[in-house]
C-alpha cells in the first residue's frame, strides 16, 4: 500500500500531500483536502467534445454547436456534483482493528454525510477496497476496511483512500485518510518446539495427541467452550461423564509462559511461540502468566487476559506510532531529517 | 450493500459484469439515435443492429451466452463484408454514417466491461452528433437530446449499481443539473463565435434526395407531385404575392434530345466548401423575402421573377437565376428581393443564344413541326410587318389551342414512348404540367420564337397565422420562357390554359375529380387537407420547426453578426471571443463561489464547534495547545495550570461543553447554551487580556490578540 505509493511519487508530492492532509482519526473533507481530476474516460470525453466542436464549425451546425456546449456544461456540473459527494462528509476512524500477522486486520470507519448525500464511495488501502453505495445526508454508515499486516506490532495504514466517481466517472474525486490509532497485530501463533517433538504434524498438534499416554494431564469436568476434541470420549462411553484432558499439568512451570525457555532462537521466533501458548492456554481457560523481558503479566485466567498477554506480545519492544497532534495545516514544516516515516512505527515529532 | 475484493485481482473498476439496468438504458438510447437514421439506413442494417443489441440483452438475462472471441470476429468479418459490398466504394457521408451505425451494432458483443461502457458512450455521443448534420428539426434535436439525457443516466447507474432513490432521483439529479447549467449554455449557444470552416468538408449524401432535378423527361414532375415534403419556406416583408404570380423559378432546361430536357452550360467547377447557411439578417424590407431552402445536393435557389439578391450566398446568373456557390447540403437562408418592375426588354438576345433557345433535334415529332409552321403562317398573315406580334400571335393561338381543345391536366398521363409531344398533341391530349411545358417549348422553337422550359414551383400554402408560406414538393411545377423581340422572355404557362385551378389555388384542386392527389402517400398531413384538426396540427408543428430552423438551427454567422450589431458596444469576432472567454470564466467562477459558499454556510450549522475552535485558539494564544484527542476538561485544567486567573471560567466552559454533548438532545437548550459559552469565551479573554497586560510576557509575540480574538 505504502509501498505502492512511495514507488508512484516523488518524495515531494507525498510530503505535500502529508502536510496538507495531517494524521487524525477524524477527517473531515473539505476544499482544503479534496483533490477532484478528470478520470481517463473524463479526459476521452474532453476529447470527443473538441472533435464535436470542430465538427460543428466545419458543419456550421448550430444544433451540434448547442450539443457540445451543453454536454461541456455538463462536464463542469458534474464535477461541482462529484466535489459536493465528497466535501462535507466525515471519516471517523471508530476502531482500528487487531489479528494475527499475515491476517488482514479490520479498520472499522464511519462516514456521516454532511449536507449533501454521498453516493458511490469507493474506501482502500491499496490492496483492499470497500464500495458503499450511499450515505445519506447527515447520516452515517460503517465501514469495515482490512487492511493486511505483516508483521507484528503496531499497523497504521499510511493512508486510506476515499474516491468517488459519481455521478457520471468522468471525474473522481478523491482524499485520504491518515489514521492516527493503530491496529495491533500480534505474533502469528507458532507451535512451540516442547509441543512439536511429541507429535509429527504442528497443526494438529491440540487435536491429535492422545491424553491418555500423558499421566501429567489433569481431568476435569466439560465446560462451554472446551474443544470436543479434548473430550474423552472413551471415558464417556464408559460412565457418561464429558470429561476434558487440561494440559496445564504437563509442563515444568505450568503458570509461567517464559520469553527465555526458548535458548537460541530468534526474538519474534520466540513471540509466536508465545502467542501459540497464549492462545492455547486462553483456549482451555487456563491460568498463566507471562514473562516478557522489561514486562510481567501475572497468572490469571479469562479472555481478557488472553487478549492482554498477546497485545503485550505484539506490542514488545514496539514504539506506539506517534505524530503531532492535531496541528492546525502549514504551521509547521518537516525537516526531512524529523518528517514523520510512515512505515517505522515509532519517531514521535 | 457493500462489496469486498481485491483490487489487486480486479483492476476494473466494476468487476466483471455490467450492471442490468446501466445496459438497459444504454440499448434504449441507441434505439432512440437510430430513429432518425432509419430512412438513410439500409434495412438489413437495421436488422442487424436490432439482432445484436438483442442477443446482448439475453446474454445480460443469461438467456445466451455471448459469442467467443472466434465467433465474433467471424460474425464482424461477415457483415463488414456485407457493408462493403452494399456500398461498393462509393463513400459519402451517408455510408459513413451508416458503417458507425455498424460499429456500434458490433460493439454490442463485446461489452463487458465498463470500458466498453465508455466506448460505446463515446461512440453514442457522436452518433447524436451525425444526426444532427442530417436532421435538424426540433422533434429530431430533442429526440437526440433525450437520448443523451438516456445515456448519462446509463452513467449514473454504472457508477453507483445501487441508485439510492432509484431511477426518479437520477433523473431528477440530472434535470437540475441541466436546469443549473443552461443558462451559461444559452449564453454560450449566443456568444461563441461562429467562425468560418477550419477545413473544407463536403457533405455530399449519396443518396438523391426528393426534389427537382436537372433533367427533364415527361413524368419526372409527376411523380414528384406525389411527395409532400417541404421545398421550402418564405417568408415576405411586405404582402404575399397573389397564389398565381408565385412561380418559383430554379433553372432553366434548354436542350432537348431524345426526348429529354436537359440544361447546358452549368458544369462550372464546384470546389468543396460550405455555403453561408444564414444569409440576410435583419428585419425584412417591403419588398424583401426570406427564403428557408431544405437541402437539395444542389446549387440552385428558387427567386420570384425578377427579383434581386440581398444576401451574399446567392449570385444572380445572367438569366435571371439564383445560384449558390456551392451546393446545399444543409438547409438554408436566403434572402431576396422583388423588384419593381421587370423590364428586361431592353436586353438583347446574343446570336449564340437565340441559337441555344432555337435548338432541336434534327427529327422527330413531325406532326408537331408542321402544327409550329401551321400557327407560324397563320400568324404571319395577321401581322407580316412586325415579327414580334407574329410571334405574339403564335403563342396565343397555341394557348387557345390548348384551353379550346379537350387537352386534360392529369396525374396519371399515360405512356408515350415514340414522338411523344406529336401523341400529347394530338392523340392522348392527357398530360401533367412537365409534358404541356416541353411540348410548348417544341412547337415555339419549331416556329422560330426561342424559348425555354423553366423548373421551379408554382404556389406554396400558408403556413399557420398566414405569417410564411410552405412551398412543397407537389408544387414543383414547369413552364415555358419565350422571347419576344423588344419584350424580352416573357413567361407563358400552358398548364394555366389547360387547368387555372393548378395555378389559382393548386394541384389539389386541379386533381380533385380525378382524386390523385397524393394517392400514394398515406402518411403525409397533406393528404387529408379536408380534416380541419390534422391540418392545423400540422401547420403548426410546421411554424414551430420554421422558427426553430430560422432562430436556433439558422444561427451562425451573419445572425449572430446581426444580432451584436444591435447590441450595444460593436463586438467583432475577436471580442465574441473574449466574451466567450469571459463567459466560460464567470460561469466556472460563479460556480465555484457558489459551492464554496454553500460550503461555508455548512461549516457555520454547528454553533458549538465554532466557539469550541475559538477557545482551541484562545488555548493556543495563552500557550496551551490543544492535543489531540484532549477533552475539554483536561484542556481546561491545563489552561488553569498555565493561566491561574481564567481557571474558574475555563472549568465551567469545559464543563458546559461537556454537557451539551452528553446530555440527551431533548433536554438541550441549544440557543440558550450557546449564548452562556460565548460569553464565558469573551470573559476568558477579557480575564486572559488583563493578566497579559499585568505579565508582559506572553502576549509580546501577539500584541493585538485582545482586537483579533474574534
Amino acid at each position: 500500500m505504502s509501498k505502492q505509493i512511495r514507488s508512484r511519487w516523488p518524495t515531494w508530492v507525498r510530503n505535500w500531500i502529508n502536510r496538507r492532509i495531517p494524521r487524525s482519526d477524524v477527517q473531515l473533507l473539505t476544499q482544503r483536502n479534496l483533490f477532484i481530476l478528470p478520470t481517463a474516460a473524463g479526459v476521452v470525453f474532453g476529447m470527443l467534445l473538441l472533435i464535436m466542436l470542430i465538427t460543428a464549425i466545419n458543419y456550421q451546425n448550430s444544433l451540434i454547436y448547442l450539443l457540445t456546449f451543453l454536454l461541456g456544461a455538463v462536464l463542469v456540473g458534474a464535477m461541482h456534483q462529484t466535489h459536493r459527494n465528497l466535501s462535507d462528509l466525515e471519516l471517523t476512524l471508530v476502531q482500528a482493528g487487531e489479528g494475527f500477522a499475515g491476517d488482514d486486520i479490520l479498520f472499522r470507519l464511519r462516514a456521516t454525510a454532511g449536507r449533501d448525500d454521498a453516493i458511490a464511495l469507493t474506501f482502500s488501502d491499496g490492496d483492499f477496497s470497500v464500495r458503499v453505495n450511499h450515505v445519506p445526508a447527515g447520516q452515517s454508515t460503517d465501514i469495515a476496511l482490512p487492511v493486511p499486516s505483516a508483521f507484528r506490532g503496531y499497523l497504521r495504514p499510511d493512508r486510506i483512500r476515499i474516491e468517488t466517481r459519481f455521478p457520471f466517472g468522468l471525474l473522481k474525486a478523491w482524499s485520504w485518510m491518515r489514521p492516527v490509532s493503530a491496529g495491533l497485530v500480534f505474533p502469528r501463533p507458532i507451535a512451540a518446539p516442547e509441543v512439536i517433538s511429541a507429535v509429527d504434524d504442528g497443526d494438529q498438534t491440540a487435536s491429535s495427541r492422545s491424553p491418555e499416554g500423558n499421566d501429567h494431564a489433569e481431568l476435569r469436568p466439560w465446560r462451554e467452550g472446551d474443544m470436543s476434541q479434548r473430550v474423552m470420549w472413551k471415558r464417556y462411553a464408559r460412565s457418561g461423564q464429558m470429561v476434558v484432558a487440561d494440559w496445564e499439568a504437563d509442563k515444568g512451570s505450568p503458570h509461567w509462559l517464559d520469553f527465555d525457555a526458548f535458548p537460541g532462537t530468534d526474538h519474534e521466533l520466540r513471540l509466536s511461540y508465545l502467542s501459540w501458548l497464549v492462545l492455547e492456554r486462553g483456549e482451555n481457560n487456563a491460568r498463566f502468566g507471562l514473562n516478557l523481558p522489561g514486562q510481567i503479566i501475572v497468572p490469571e485466567s479469562g479472555p481478557a487476559h488472553t487478549s492482554r498477554c498477546l497485545k503485550a506480545l505484539a506490542t514488545w519492544g514496539e514504539k506506539k506510532p506517534r505524530e503531532t497532534v492535531a496541528q492546525p495545516h502549514g504551521t509547521r514544516r518537516y525537516s526531512p531529517s524529523d518528517k514523520p516515516s510512515d512505515a517505522t512505527p515509532g519517531a514521535p515529532v | 450493500m457493500r462489496l469486498l475484493r481485491r483490487a489487486k485481482n480486479e483492476p476494473d473498476k466494476q468487476g466483471g459484469s455490467l450492471s442490468s439496468l446501466a445496459l438497459l438504458w444504454l440499448i434504449a438510447s441507441f434505439a432512440l439515435l437510430l430513429t432518425p437514421q432509419l430512412d438513410r439506413l439500409p434495412v438489413w442494417l437495421i436488422l442487424v443492429c436490432v439482432a445484436l443489441a438483442g442477443w446482448r440483452w439475453l446474454a445480460q438475462q443469461g438467456r445466451v451466452r455471448l459469442p467467443g472471441r472466434w465467433l465474433r470476429t467471424g460474425i464482424m468479418l461477415a457483415l463488414v463484408a456485407v457493408y462493403l459490398v452494399q456500398v461498393q466504394g462509393s463513400f459519402t457521408v451517408d455510408t459513413a454514417a451508416s458503417f458507425f451505425v455498424l460499429a456500434v451494432g458490433l460493439k454490442w458483443l463485446e461489452t463487458r466491461t465498463a470500458r466498453d461502457f465508455y466506448v460505446l458512450f463515446y461512440i453514442l455521443v457522436y452518433l447524436a452528433t451525425v444526426n444532427f448534420l442530417f436532421h435538424q428539426e426540433i422533434h429530431w434535436a430533442l429526440i437526440n437530446i433525450g437520448a443523451i439525457a438516456l445515456l448519462l443516466i446509463g452513467l449514473q447507474v454504472l457508477n453507483a449499481p445501487e441508485l439510492p432513490g432509484g431511477m426518479k432521483a437520477g433523473w431528477r439529479r440530472l434535470g437540475i443539473m441541466l436546469l443549473k447549467v443552461l443558462p451559461v449554455v444559452v449564453l454560450l449557444f449566443v456568444f461563441f463565435p461562429r467562425m468560418a470552416p477550419l477545413w473544407s468538408v463536403p457533405l455530399v449524401s449519396g443518396q438523391a434526395r426528393t426534389g427537382i432535378s436537372d433533367t427533364m423527361r415527361p413524368g419526372d414532375i409527376s411523380s414528384l407531385a406525389q411527395s409532400s415534403e417541404r421545398a421550402f419556406r418564405v417568408t415576405f416583408g411586405g404582402s404575399m404575392p397573389e397564389y398565381r404570380d408565385r412561380y418559383w423559378r430554379g433553372l432553366i432546361l434548354d436542350t432537348l434530345d431524345d426526348g429529354t430536357w436537359r440544361q447546358s452550360g452549368y458544369d462550372r467547377y464546384q470546389a468543396p466548401g460550405r455555403v453561408n447557411v444564414d444569409g440576410g439578417a435583419g428585419e425584412l424590407k417591403p419588398r424583401e423575402y426570406d427564403v428557408l431552402m431544405e437541402p437539395t445536393d444542389q446549387r440552385w435557389a428558387f427567386s420570384l421573377e425578377g427579383s434581386v439578391a440581398v444576401s451574399n450566398n446567392v449570385v444572380k446568373q445572367p438569366d435571371e437565376l439564383f445560384r449558390f456557390r456551392r451546393p446545399a447540403d444543409s438547409s438554408v437562408r436566403y434572402r431576396l428581393a422583388r423588384e419593381r418592375a421587370n423590364e428586361p426588354g431592353a436586353a438583347l438576345l446574343l446570336p449564340v443564344d437565340a441559337r441555344r433557345y432555337l435548338q432541336l433535334p434534327s427529327e422527330g415529332n413531325p406532326r408537331a413541326r408542321a402544327l409550329a409552321g401551321e400557327l407560324r403562317r397563320a400568324s404571319d398573315e395577321i401581322s407580316a410587318a412586325d415579327s414580334s406580334a407574329g410571334d405574339i400571335e403564335v403563342v396565343r393561338k397555341l394557348l387557345t389551342r390548348f384551353r379550346e381543345q379537350p387537352y386534360f391536366y392529369t396525374l396519371r398521363p399515360p405512356k408515350m414512348p415514340d414522338d411523344g409531344i406529336d401523341s400529347l398533341l394530338f392523340d392522348e391530349k392527357r398530360g401533367f404540367c412537365a409534358h404541356y411545358a416541353g411540348a410548348t417549348t417544341f412547337v415555339l422553337r419549331s416556329a422560330g420564337i426561342p424559348a425555354r422550359v423553366v423548373v421551379g414551383y408554382q404556389g406554396g400554402e400558408s403556413g399557420a397565422g398566414n405569417e410564411y408560406l410552405i412551398v412543397r414538393q407537389y408544387d414543383a411545377h414547369a413552364w415555358v420562357e419565350a422571347w419576344i423581340e423588344g419584350r424580352g422572355w416573357i413567361r407563358i404557362d400552358p398548364t394555366a390554359a389547360i387547368a387555372p385551378d393548378r395555378i389559382e389555388s393548386g394541384l389539389r384542386e386541379a386533381v380533385a375529380e380525378e382524386g390523385s392527389f397524393l394517392e400514394n402517400n398515406w402518411t403525409s398531413p397533406q393528404r387529408y387537407g379536408d380534416v380541419a384538426i390534422i391540418q392545423w396540427a400540422s401547420l403548426h408543428l410546421d411554424r414551430i420547426n420554421y422558427q426553430w430552423q430560422r432562430w436556433v438551427v439558422g444561427y451562425q454567422g451573419q445572425s449572430q453578426m446581426d444580432l451584436m450589431s444591435r447590441l450595444p458596444g460593436g463586438f467583432g469576432m475577436r471580442e465574441l471571443g473574449y466574451l466567450t472567454a469571459g463567459i466560460v470564466g464567470a460561469g466556472l467562477l460563479i460556480a465555484g463561489l457558489i459551492s464554496a459558499l454553500q460550503i461555508r454556510r455548512g461549516e457555520r450549522r454547528d454553533g458549538y464547534q465554532r466557539v469550541l475552535g475559538a477557545w482551541h485558539k484562545l488555548c493556543g494564544r495563552a500557550g496551551v495547545p490543544v492535543r489531540h484527542g484532549e477533552t475539554p476538561t483536561a484542556l481546561a485544567s491545563r489552561l488553569a495550570v498555565a493561566e491561574p486567573a481564567v481557571a474558574d471560567s475555563a472549568r465551567l466552559f469545559a464543563r458546559m461543553v461537556n454537557s451539551h454533548y452528553y446530555r440527551p438532545p431533548s433536554a438541550r437548550d441549544d440557543a440558550g447554551d450557546l449564548t452562556r459559552l460565548r460569553r464565558l469565551l469573551a470573559t476568558m479573554k477579557r480575564q486572559l487580556r488583563r493578566t497579559g497586560k499585568k505579565r508582559f510576557g506572553i502576549f509580546r509575540s501577539e500584541p493585538h490578540s485582545g482586537k483579533h480574538s474574534d
